[in-house]
This record gives C-alpha cells, structure tokens and sequence, in this order.
C-alpha cells in the first residue's frame, strides 16, 4: 500500500515545521512530515507527547502556532468547510450525543456533510447487529467506538485520523474495531492516520511509522525501511557509542554486555562490525520502544548526525 | 443543521412549552375571575367618571383580592424567572459540548464551527423570542383589568409587559452562552452568568429606569386649611398626580411637589430598557462568536 510514496502525487498529510504552543509550553514543535495517500500511519507517543495536538490541527480544531500543515493539498488557510471534507475523525474517547439513538447520530452525520453514505452506515450496523433505535447511552464502549468510526466513514473524507481509538476498550472490541479499520482501509485507496499508545495494536495494522515524543518527531517512514535501517547490537559492555556501526538510539547495559539498537550509518558502515559481536534484526514494538525511551533533548543534540544519515526519500520526514 | 440544532434542544423546547402551559392556565383562571369582578364592583363606571380618584377604597379592594402590586414574593419569582429561563438555556449551548468532548465530534463535520454557531444561536434565540412574546401576552391579557386600575409603570407590572421580559430573557441567554465557553462547565456557567445579570437588571431597575428621561414636576394643589393629605408610593392608588398609570418617583425640591414619570412614556421606556438588554446580548453573543472563530479558525 505503499505504492504513491515516491510519485508525484499529492501527499496525504504535508507539515512543515509545525508547532503549536500552549502558553509556554510548546505541544509541538518544528514536526516536519509526509504521509503518502494511501497508507495506514500509525501515530505512536506516550501520552502527552503532542499526538493529540497534531491530530486536532490536521482537523482544524486546532490553529498552529507556527508553520505549515496541508492535507491532499488544502492549507490550513482554506475554508474551514473545504479542509473539514477532507478529514474523517474518530476523537479520544468516541464522544457521541449520549441521549441521541443511533439513527440520529446518522441524521446528524447526513445534516452536517454533504457526501455522507447513508447507505454504507447502515450497513456497516447491520453487518456489527447495533440496532438504530438504541440510545447512545445504552451502547457498550465497543459498540460506541463503531458508531463513531462508522460515522467517520459515512463521512467520505479520503483521510481517517483515529486518536486513541482502542485505549478505552476491551481486548476483544480492539480486536473488532482494529479488523474493521483495516476492513475499511483495504482497496479504498483510504489514507489512514492512527495514534495510539498501544504499540502491538499497531504493528499488524500500519505500513508506516511516526513516533512522537516530547512534541518532536523522532521516527517517521515506511515501517518496513526503519526496520530494515537498524540492528540490535550486543557488544561488550565497555564499547564507546562512537565505534559502533551505526547510531546509537538506545542502550542497555548489563554486567558484560550491551545490547544497543543503532541506526545504519553510511558514514560509520557495518563493515567496522568486530568479531564476538553480534547484530540483530529489529522488531516493530522493539523499535518504537527505543525510540519512545529516548529522551528529546537528544534528538536535538544528534540534529546534525540525522539529517546527513537519510538514506533515501523514504525518511526525509524525519525531523531535527 | 437546523434539524441537528432541533434535536439537541427539543428537550429544552418542550420545558418551555409546559412552563407556558403552566402560565396559561394561571393567566386564564386569574384574568377571568378579575375581569367578572371587575364589572361586579362598579370600577368600570367610577373610572370613566373620575378617572378612579372618586373611588380609592374599591380600587384598594381589587388590588388586594387579585394580590397586590407590591406583592414582593410574587415580584422576586418574576424577577428571576427570565434569567433562570436564559442561563438554563444557554449555559449548556456550548459548555455542554465542552464538558463531554462532543465539540470534537460537532466541530469535525463539514460544518465550520462559526456557521454551527451562528445556526444553533439563531434558531434558539428565535424560540426564546417567541417564548417572551408568548409570556408577555398572557401575562398582559390577564393583567389587562388590573392595569386599567394600577397602570403599568409599576415595577412588578413594567417589568412584565412590552419588550423587557424577552429581552432578561436573552440577556440571560447571551451571558450564560459565553460564560459556557470561558468556563468550559454547564453549571458554573450558569451560575457565573446569573449573578451579572440580576445586578445589572437590578441597576437598570433602580437606578437607570427613573432617568430614563427627566422626570416631570407635579405640583400639588392642597385645601385651604393648608393640609395636604397626599402621599406618594407604590401603595397610593391611583397616584397624587390623579392620573392612573404616572409613576411617582418622590418628592420634589419645593413643598407639595413630586416628581414623575407620565403614564404615556410606558412605550418610550420599554424600547430603551429593551435596547438596553439587546444590546447586552448582541454584545455577549457577537463576543462569543468571535471567541469561539479565534479559537481555531
């Protein structure tokens, strides 16, 4: 589903140097992104790491502080009708009018959008047995995460942003709804955006990776590539960071050994790799896991080391 | 929109039709009973002989049976009633929204938030207006009797007639929409909006009202003795002016003079009172709008 990545069609999701402040306290900042059409990204951070904050300005619930933001093209100058078109949301927590049934849930949807399917609500409850007459208040949390993700795709938009779908749910209504989005994704050409802290949930759904912790951008590209571009090292325990091959992200030490997850380097290549240690494919969850241990500052610090280690188009999303 | 802005007060709407029933049938048993006794007690033929100054005790008689003009229990319930009506209203407009996160949902439709707002607030502002119009004719049809005794510059009778009642009503309306969107809670917007708006109708009632224009000068001409037997206040009916419906403010700077307000500027102070409320309302209401574009928009 990766297909649009390298063409010249208009990306899902652009941000350049976005930010958005609270007060003093910046939610984002300098996020530089592209999220080909087509994919589904998953959005990973701990809480409070700006996931909300970026969703909520690729809505428009959100003005930025500063730089850019466009979604297959609209700026976030553009009518706020035009840019809400263009965007299916499922907030945090699935919020519904609670003394509303179902069938007026989907009387709002049709009054409020233009390009509402009627019929594709209808039948996606019908396929998942939630009766229309039901009052919100009476449907369980699964039930509720349905209604909202259903009405998110009645909508029509070509861009879904789910914030948090699953975190409130049981095992089994994660299940049901995580199969539904890919359901819905598949063969729609539906470019997906998925936050979540739930990092296994992610690993089957999503085809691209962003990872966002302290309001900055620490990983973003195809899964598959970021895989591919780290190795988990075990090297004695008194290895400096600097002959390793590769970028340290993250380090483990224990009584002999370190186990280190470096990211390729075309300026220190593997080829320095010494006999006794040992190199590893990376996994999905253990990868994010680094990078959501790593603290902010030092994505900061390794500024400079990052830009020139992109190994291809795949990753210039990532950022300073 | 339309249906969506109907649906989420239908609830509110159908209170305030029980509210209007409940007056109604207040309204249609009082006035009936007050305009049989009305013709019963000769008021009709001692008004149109004497203007009602011929006749004290009757007219003091009616009053007290059909309650009496400085009723203050009755006059404190009416007093708080539109802008109870108002922040139950519009306190949860947008709080609401805020409160269990469905602005996320309303706000993410292909609906810019100012076109939702400025839909929902007409159409409620609408039902409102009708609701005040709809209160103010009862209450003035069931009055109408009373009126022609006590005229209708008194406060607990002015504050019910004409245009003020509906416009508390919006004032109300328009503090308590903007109080939900600075305080993000329905009940402390309600309440955050309700004590404002008393004191500034409690100004404008006892301040600003009697200035409204400058008031006249009524010089009293006493019997020979030199005894004036006059007094001035709510209770004095018909007034020391002799003329029913002035609205005697208090004495004067000379002896035996009182200063008023004549009957026939009723009209001229509602649309000035009225003015006074709408324009709150536009204020609160046009800030609100602005708050809520700036915030993202």
């Amino acid at each position: 589903m990766t297909q649009n990545d390298a063409g010249g069609s208009t990306p899902a999701l652009r941000t350049d140097r976005l930010g958005r402040r609270y007060g003093r306290e910046w939610g984002l900042r300098d996020c530089t992104l592209e999220v080909p059409a087509g994919v589904i990204a998953g959005l990973v951070g701990p809480n409070g790491a700006g996931k909300t904050t970026l969703l909520e300005m690729i809505i428009g619930l959100l003005q930025p502080t500063e730089g850019q933001l466009s979604v297959f093209g609209e700026t976030s100058h553009a009518p706020m009708a035009a840019r809400l078109a263009r965007v299916g949301y499922v907030a945090q927590d699935h919020p519904l009018y609670r003394d509303f049934s179902v069938a007026d849930m989907f009387h709002l949807g049709r009054a409020m959008n233009p390009s509402w399917d009627q019929q594709l609500a209808l039948a996606r409850m019908d396929a998942l047995d939630i009766p229309l007459k039901r009052k919100v208040k009476s449907l369980s949390g699964g039930q509720r995460a349905q209604v909202s993700l259903t009405m998110a795709l009645a909508k029509r938009a070509p861009l879904l942003v789910l914030d948090e779908p699953v975190s409130s749910l049981d095992p089994v209504a994660r299940l049901e709804f995580m199969r539904e989005v890919m359901a819905a994704a598949a063969g729609t050409g539906l470019t997906v955006i998925i936050a979540s802290h739930v990092v296994s949930e992610l690993e089957r759904l999503c085809d691209w990776l962003i990872v966002l912790t302290g309001g900055q951008v620490q990983l973003a590209g195809p899964a598959d590539d970021l895989i591919a571009a780290h190795r988990l090292l075990t090297v004695p325990r008194a290895t400096p960071d600097a002959e390793l091959p590769g970028l340290p992200i993250h380090r483990t030490d224990s009584d002999r050994h370190s186990t280190v997850l470096v990211r390729a380097d075309p300026v220190r290549p593997a080829a320095q790799q010494r006999p006794g240690w040992q190199a590893d494919p990376v996994g999905f969850e253990q990868l994010v896991m680094a990078y959501l241990q790593r603290p902010p500052k030092s994505a900061a610090h390794n500024d400079n080391a990052q830009a020139a280690a992109r190994p291809g188009p795949s990753t210039k999303a990532v950022t300073r | 929109m339309i249906w969506v802005s109907w649906r989420q007060h239908r609830s509110q709407a159908i209170a305030c039709l029980g509210l209007l029933a409940a007056l109604a049938v207040y309204a249609i048993l009082l006035g009936t009973s007050m305009r049989t006794a009305f013709g019963q007690d000769g008021l009709i033929t001692c008004l149109a002989r004497s203007h009602g100054t011929g006749c004290p005790a009757a007219i003091q008689a009616f009053t007290n049976r059909f309650g009496s003009e400085v009723n203050v229990a009755f006059w404190s319930v009416l007093l708080i009633l539109p802008g109870l009506i108002g922040v139950l209203v519009g306190g949860p407009l947008i709080a609401r929204e805020l409160e269990y996160g469905t602005w996320r949902l309303a706000w993410s439709q292909t609906v810019s938030r100012a076109r939702w707002l400025t839909v929902k607030l007409s159409l409620v502002t609408g039902g409102l207006v009708v609701l005040g119009a709809a209160m103010t004719a009862l209450i003035m049809w069931y009055r109408a009797p009373m009126d022609r005794l006590t005229g209708r510059f008194l406060p607990n009778i002015y504050d019910f007639e004409g245009l003020v009642l509906t416009a508390y009503i919006l004032s109300a309306f328009g503090f308590a929409v903007l109080a939900g969107l600075l305080l993000r809670r329905s009940i402390p917007a309600m309440v955050a909006a309700f004590i404002p708006w008393l004191a500034i109708r409690l100004v404008v009632e006892f301040l600003l009202r009697p200035h409204f224009q400058a008031p006249l000068t009524f010089r009293q001409v006493c019997p020979r003795n030199g005894f004036c037997n006059a007094g001035y206040g709510l209770g004095f009916l018909p007034p020391v002016t002799g003329h029913i419906g002035d609205w005697v403010l208090g004495q004067g700077a000379n002896p035996n003079t009182y200063l008023y307000q004549p009957a026939d500027r009723f009209w001229t102070f509602q649309f000035i009172e009225a003015g006074i409320f709408v324009a709150l309302t536009a204020a609160a209401l046009g800030a609100t709008i602005w708050l809520l574009h700036r915030r993202a928009a």
